[in-house]
């Protein structure tokens, strides 16, 4: 493969004279299964190939994607890349610039303990099957589950024209589990998702029985729910939520392509943004964790970076343009969902860093409020609203866990918020997901459980 | 931008077929998917990146003993992959288990539409002609105001290629193009910054107005300036939804809730309703897959069956759901042509074609007019984590504007709307005249009673 690149790159420099050039062949294999109740909906596996060019090019970049990778096709694919930079560059005002990268020789591979690739498919889909029991299993006013499942298993070749060479294995598994629960006119609703790059031994820390019977207790305890009140209240936020907030409220204000586009972070660098308890860091370097990978797709090493220390904004996550306009390094965090995609800013592993207080002590000073465990989806704008929707909310009365509540979300300003957050506890989880900003990409993000003094509840009672 | 490959997709789908019969499966199907898009970005007020991308692969379905296999590839050029994968599929449906409700793999049905929309002049854009558009919907957002800043877009052009073939007979080919530009722009000013705003026009021929998008995104942008909080704690107002808001809260709630396999599950709150009212009597739905230049409008569905017009709600009243050949089989009838397939990694699934909520006759200014205090919302925001069974929703709504006396007074933020959808479209009292495409939704701006407001 080394060679195949080589020459694409070459001529990359000396037919066309880019200003920079990377090429990333692709080969991966996947492993998809769906179960809806007791049936197999959909057990399948997947054989990709593909390359993706990008040329910078008279300061402008251009990129193409092919999945036919014989010499003559490649050649023309670069040729497009370059055609398309061309055809970009004629308008060009301010032309793009790229960061200094060093050279980098490196081969990453795998070494899960259970590696998915040599997993038959009918093992995975005894395990996923006994998911679906025991949710079925559970109660009675169970009316479904869907289990998704989903492996990832290749190899990344990656070369660009400033001597870097790296072959990168991947590996990701994931499942998602949804359960449904009626009773009378109401019909509730539960997820839980996993998901590693270790390897398919994430199936021995979250045994199959156990995520089963996780969902299935929550869709039938929602039964049971009332609605929540709507107004601004105080809150405490499990993990999980902590997780999405971050991700979502505040990661994606600080990925720099986003601040640079008006991010409300935009004019904050080195400023205080949040209450002194909050410290954020987005880390691609955690054994396991779904948003981690040794080197992005520029090929610089992925690493930990702290984005705010002690409520104060200070690095934001970038690629090599970003990094270039902001005079920093870049800190590996350019990601493509695959070769039919270029490079963007992404997050990694996003996170609260833990502090002092126990889950009691947070509880202790709440007249009423909520307690929100665990979330449903979140999403926020650059001029720093946010919405998270919540899974499982309970009321909190005189400092103790009260009423279970039903479909809750939260809004409001997302500085304003990282302000009121008063207390931050000691534990710490991190739970997976999919991030999406036109391509997918595989995140984590967690904390521990933290108190926000107020946000909007929105409620319809 | 590329050369119609019928007779090389067409071989390559009756080759799969019959490789896998020939390997030991009882029904097969092949189902092939080409596009070839290019595209030129807009990031922060300048084109700064073009794309040219090209994928074609093959997805095989297979039947053993009643269980089903997949697998697909896009490695075709290679003989021996494409072997790998079908003998794969075959292998995944032996170690399966048996589906006893399987009842075979769609029949060759005649076709009602003649052709899909294609147009040439899609299909032959360079990427110079992608810079000009560009260009035009760049000018038109930053001659608007110059508190509007356009931080990102696309003007892309896509040409699709199809062909299905299955063990009973089918075997067919459909082409199609999509031209796409779109702008998202913020508007700041002292200080304040507005939330991001897009406009767009997505549309099957090259009729699209670059000129219009980039205007429009920067007003949307800078009337979202100036705007306040709402007064109320918790108050039931009139609301105007815009197209997109529309599709945002249907999306995730109503069109499941209309897919033959959630009610077959219990999942659907319109389960056993037929007949009933479950709307307004002003809400007429139909899910047309032929409908002229639709985004969805393909002359076959993932299986190769005819698309077609089915109707969901016909003034208030349920009518029917979505199928595909499964679902249609379990209660004895026909598939509706909703398989969907995004492209050769999917497996059919039931979904809309082009899921047509029916226009009123009001101007929108005269809906507009019909609201002494409410209401109108642009988009929402958190829509997908409505509850995707109960219709529960809990969302933000931005852009959005106040409406006093019949007219927009002033933008709105920090709002939330709560309530369910299953109740929003009982309390539909007005729909406007102006139709618009979004995804898979074609719908007015719709007015309805009653919904909860959340200040801040």
């Amino acid at each position: 493969m080394e060679d195949v690149l080589n020459r694409i790159i070459n001529l990359a420099s000396q037919r066309f004279s880019v200003d920079y050039a990377e090429a990333r062949i692709q080969r991966i294999s996947k492993t998809y299964i769906t179960l809806k109740e007791r049936r197999i909906e959909t057990a399948k596996e997947g054989f990709e190939s593909g390359v993706a060019i990008r040329v910078l090019l008279n300061g402008a970049w251009g990129f193409a994607s092919t999945c036919i990778l014989t010499m003559e096709n490649l050649k023309n694919a670069l040729t497009e890349a370059c055609r398309m930079a061309i055809a970009a560059s004629r308008q060009i005002k301010t032309p793009v610039e790229i960061a200094e990268t060093k050279a980098i020789k490196d081969k990453v591979s795998v070494k899960p303990q259970k590696n998915p690739a040599q997993i038959p498919i009918e093992e995975k889909i005894r395990d996923l099957s006994s998911i679906a029991k025991t949710i079925l299993n559970y109660d009675s006013r169970i009316c479904g589950c869907t289990i998704d499942y989903l492996d990832i298993v290749g190899t990344n070749y990656f070369m660009n024209s400033r001597g870097t060479y790296i072959e990168q294995d991947m590996l990701y598994v994931w499942s998602r589990v949804t359960a449904t629960a009626g009773e009378a006119s109401i019909l509730t609703f539960s997820r839980e998702e996993i998901g590693s790059t270790a390897g398919y031994e994430i199936f021995d820390i979250n045994h199959p029985e156990n995520i089963g019977k996780k969902t299935a207790e929550r869709a039938i305890n929602q039964l049971k729910a009332k609605s929540p009140r709507g107004g601004r209240y105080p809150v405490v936020l499990g993990p999980n939520v902590v997780g999405v907030f971050v991700h979502e409220a505040f990661g994606h204000l600080a990925e720099a392509d986003l601040t640079l586009s008006g991010s409300v972070l935009m004019d904050k660098l080195g400023e205080k943004i949040a209450s002194e308890n909050v410290t954020i860091y987005d880390d691609g370097t955690i054994y396991g964790a779904f948003g981690s990978f040794k080197y992005d797709d520029e090929g610089v090493p992925s690493q930990r970076t702290l984005l705010v220390k002690g409520g104060v904004v200070v690095n934001l996550m970038h690629n090599l343009e970003t990094a270039k306009k902001f005079n920093v390094e870049p800190t590996g965090n350019a990601r493509a969902e695959s070769f039919k995609y270029a490079p963007i800013i992404r997050m990694r592993n996003t996170f609260l860093e833990p502090r002092d207080y126990s889950f009691e002590e947070l509880l202790e000073d709440v007249k009423f409020g909520y307690y929100l465990k665990s979330f449903r989806g979140g999403q926020a704008n650059l001029d720093g609203t946010f919405q998270v929707g919540i899974q499982e909310a309970y009321e909190i009365i005189h400092g103790e866990i009260g009423a279970l509540v039903r479909d809750v979300s939260i809004s409001g300003n997302t500085l304003e918020t990282l302000f009121k957050v008063d207390a931050v506890g000691k534990d710490f989880e991190l739970s997976p997901g999919r991030c999406g900003k036109g391509q997918t990409a595989f995140v984590s993000d967690g904390g521990p459980h933290i108190r926000v003094r107020e946000v909007i509840v929105g409620g319809s009672a | 931008m590329v050369e119609a490959p019928e007779d090389k997709l067409i071989n390559l789908a009756e080759f799969t077929v019959n490789l896998a019969i020939k390997v030991g499966a009882d029904e097969a199907e092949a189902f092939i998917y080409n596009e070839s898009s290019i595209a030129v970005n807009i990031e922060r007020g300048q084109i700064t990146r073009s794309f040219s991308i090209q994928d074609c692969g093959v997805g095989v379905r297979v039947v053993s003993n009643k269980a089903l296999g997949f697998a697909y590839t896009n490695i075709i050029g290679d003989k021996t992959a494409v072997e790998k994968t079908i003998k794969q599929a075959v292998k995944i449906a032996q170690v399966s288990k048996p589906d006893e409700e399987w009842r075979g793999l769609p029949i060759k049905k005649p076709y009602t539409s003649a052709a899909s929309p294609f147009d040439d002049e899609i299909a032959r854009l360079s990427s110079n002609e992608l810079v000009e558009m560009a260009s035009v919907m760049l000018k038109a957002a930053e001659g608007r105001d110059p508190r509007v800043f356009p931080i990102e877009g696309e003007v892309r052009a896509s040409c699709i290629f199809k062909a299905v073939a299955n063990s009973n007979g089918i075997c067919d080919f459909d082409r199609g193009t999509v031209i796409e530009c779109g702008l998202a722009t913020i508007a700041s000013e002292k200080g304040e910054v507005s939330p991001v705003c897009f406009e767009f026009n997505l549309e099957r021929s090259l009729s699209v107005n670059p000129e219009w998008v980039g205007s429009e995104a920067a007003r949307l942008a800078s009337s979202s300036l100036n705007a306040k909080k709402i007064e109320t704690k918790n108050k039931n107002m009139k609301v105007i939804f815009a197209h997109e808001a529309i599709q945002q809260l249907f999306h995730y709630t109503l069109v499941n809730a209309v897919k033959a396999d959630y009610a077959q599950r219990s999942q659907s709150v319109l389960k056993d309703k037929i007949g009933e009212h479950v709307a307004s009597e002003l809400i007429t739905i139909y899910d047309d897959g032929l409908l002229d230049g639709g985004l969805r409008t393909w002359k076959f569905d993932g299986e190769g069956v005819p698309q077609q017009r089915t109707p969901i709600i016909e003034r208030g009243v349920l009518q029917g759901f979505i199928y595909d050949s499964y679902t249609a089989h379990k209660e004895g009838k026909e598939s509706t042509g909703n398989a969907f397939r995004a492209s050769y990694i999917f497996t059919p699934s039931v979904e809309p074609t082009n899921f047509k909520i029916f226009s009123g006759r009001k101007h929108p200014e005269e809906l507009i007019g019909e609201v002494d205090d409410g209401l109108f919302v642009y988009s929402l925001q958190g829509a997908h984590s409505s509850n995707p069974i109960n219709g529960e929703f809990s969302v933000v709504a931005t852009p959005a504007w106040r409406i006093k006396n019949g007219e927009i007074s002033h933008a709105v933020r920090g709002v939330m709307l709560a309530g369910n959808v299953f109740e929003v479209i009982k309390n539909v009292s007005a729909l406007a005249d102006n139709e618009r495409k979004i995804g898979s939704i074609v719908a007015p701006w719709i007015l309805v009673e009653n919904v909860r407001v959340v200040g801040g």
